[in-house]
């Protein structure tokens, strides 16, 4: 009973619904309908205008990734590097900012954003020092090395280049020597052009760096210099197997002297390496046997007969002859007295005993 | 043993063509009044609160016009949608009630009922307020609405077992307070 109490109960709740509260809750349905269509119209449109600007600012980012010289009229701007294999922390530990707006600036190839070759102009560089993955600026034939710092380059002329070192150290390599330039001091050293003139349209890419390997290693030497040429002097990696390549690639092809300076390269940044003996050894034949210069040959000679190793007995004999050819006849004799105490029974004896005068 | 609720037949609907297209103008000025109705059955509070709802279902029945089939179908389609509706307000009044926010003492609807029905509809409803809002809506169904179980449970979206224990809860509840009424 209690139970048909509640029903008829309930028969009798009944709103009001007139006509006129119809009306009224169907205008604020239409009304309501209408602000959301408007809603949804501006979230899409803000949806819209985010994702454009998203990808707008991506393709700038894309774009400012890629070397270019600066837009004539803006006297700064910052290169972002690469992303290093070891994260986005290590890939924001080099900032790169141009400091002109002929600014010329390219990627060096297979340094993960550790290196980069200036070409023309001036650039800032701030680096975290990575003594596994050191910092590299090529300019010409000039090479700056950061011991931890933050550096500019400038090009004063053709053949000016200015380090000026803002903080901690660099180490700059020119003309065959190295100086550390510390923290508040610059810098000025000659630089020799490129191999090739990087001009914008000449810029090296990293196709045509790439080239030139597989053709050395091919045994084609002459093309696979013409493509080093091509290239530029950015296109050898700073590692002893690519240096050599290239030495391999300019002497056999008949070019010895552009064999020389990735033969130093070699012995000054890798003397620890296992082939520094051998980068010796060819720097010495190269220099007495194709270059007629036996003086700088000696050195070459005694420095793989001072490290020892297999190629010394050979060295030795070399440096004799290169002592006599150098008409250093006191030296070339003692030298030779030297390998046949060392070797009596060596395969070079009868050449040594030849040019140290004991026949 | 509690006698059974009257089993009313609906009435026939023959200008109702099925399979039809729906059209909403149609569709309120059909189910208008029945969706307040139910609301207001459920909420057992003032108009206001009773038009925001007819407005929430019908806002939602404009977007969905597609995919009601026909006007005998949507009947079933608004009532469940009412339903859901008015069981999220019940709660949110719950919530704030635990700060002190909620209103109270609202007049339930009831024209046609005499002071003592009126009292009785609103001490009901306070005794509903206490109740979990699942088991409060089954009830609400079932005996203010008149619905049997199976709509019941349809209308709420359970199991025709779940429908019966949520009124049944509600029931035992509300027959020891009205117990000597």
């Amino acid at each position: 009973m209690r139970d048909q109490m509640w029903t008829s109960l309930g028969e009798k709740i009944e709103p009001a619904w007139a006509p006129e509260r119809e009306a009224a809750v169907r205008a604020a349905i239409a009304r309501r309908s209408t602000r959301r269509r408007a809603v949804v119209r501006a979230a899409v449109a803000v949806a819209s205008t985010g994702m454009l600007v998203v990808g707008g600012f991506a393709l700038v980012r894309w774009h400012s990734a890629v070397p270019v010289a600066a837009p004539p009229g803006s006297s700064a701007s910052t290169v972002p590097n690469p992303p290093a294999p070891g994260g986005p922390d290590e890939a924001e530990t080099v900032t790169v900012t141009r400091l002109s707006a002929d600014t010329v600036l390219a990627p060096l190839p297979d340094r993960d954003g550790r290196g980069f070759a200036l070409h023309a102009g001036g650039a800032r560089f701030s680096v975290r020092h990575d003594p596994d993955r050191p910092f590299i600026v090529a300019a010409g034939d000039v090479t700056i090395e950061d011991l931890g710092t933050t550096f500019s380059v400038r090009y004063l002329g053709a053949d000016r280049l200015k380090i000026a070192v803002e903080n901690g150290l660099v180490r700059v390599r020119a003309v065959g020597t190295d100086t550390e330039v510390p923290a508040g001091a610059s810098l000025e050293v000659p630089v020799s052009p490129a191999v090739e003139d990087p001009g914008p349209k000449s810029r090296p890419t990293t196709a045509s760096a790439a080239s030139w390997r597989p053709l050395a290693e091919r045994g084609q030497y002459e093309e696979a210099r013409r493509a080093l040429r091509k290239a530029g002097p950015s296109a050898v990696r700073d590692d002893t197997a690519d240096l050599l390549l290239a030495a391999d690639a300019a002497r056999l092809s008949g070019h010895p002297e552009e064999a020389v300076p990735y033969l130093e390269r070699v012995l000054r940044g890798h003397a620890r390496d296992p082939r520094a003996g051998l980068a010796a050894f060819t720097l010495g034949r190269v220099l007495l046997d194709e270059l007629g210069r036996p003086s700088e040959a000696v050195e070459a000679f005694a420095r793989v007969r001072s490290s020892g190793g297999p190629l010394a007995e050979d060295a030795l004999a070399r440096e004799v002859e290169a002592l006599a050819r150098a008409g250093d006849v006191t030296r070339s004799r003692e030298q030779a007295l030297l390998y046949r105490r060392l070797y009596p029974n060596g395969r070079r004896a009868k050449a040594v005993s030849r040019f140290g005068g004991l026949d | 043993m509690s006698p059974k609720p009257h089993l009313r037949l609906a009435a026939p609907l023959p200008d109702l063509v099925p399979g039809g297209p729906v059209v909403f103008n149609e569709l309120f000025a059909r189910y208008g009044g029945y969706v307040a109705r139910l609301a207001s059955r459920l909420l057992g509070s003032g108009d206001t609160e009773v038009d925001d709802v007819v407005q929430d279902v019908f806002l939602l029945a404009s977007r969905r016009l597609p995919t009601i089939v026909d006007l005998i179908q949507a009947r079933g389609w608004l009532a469940t949608v009412t339903t859901r509706l008015v069981a999220r307000r019940l709660r949110r009044r719950r919530f704030r009630r635990l700060f002190m926010a909620s209103r109270r003492g609202q007049d339930v609807p009831a024209p046609g009922a005499t002071p003592e029905q009126r009292a009785l509809l609103r001490r009901l409803y306070e005794v509903l307020e206490s109740l979990p809002t699942a088991d409060r809506v089954a009830w609400s169904l079932r005996y203010l609405q008149g619905e049997p179980l199976d709509i019941v449970a349809a209308t709420c979206r359970c199991s025709l077992a779940t429908a019966k224990r949520r009124v049944s809860a509600a029931k035992k509840v509300i027959d020891e307070v009205f117990g000597d009424a």
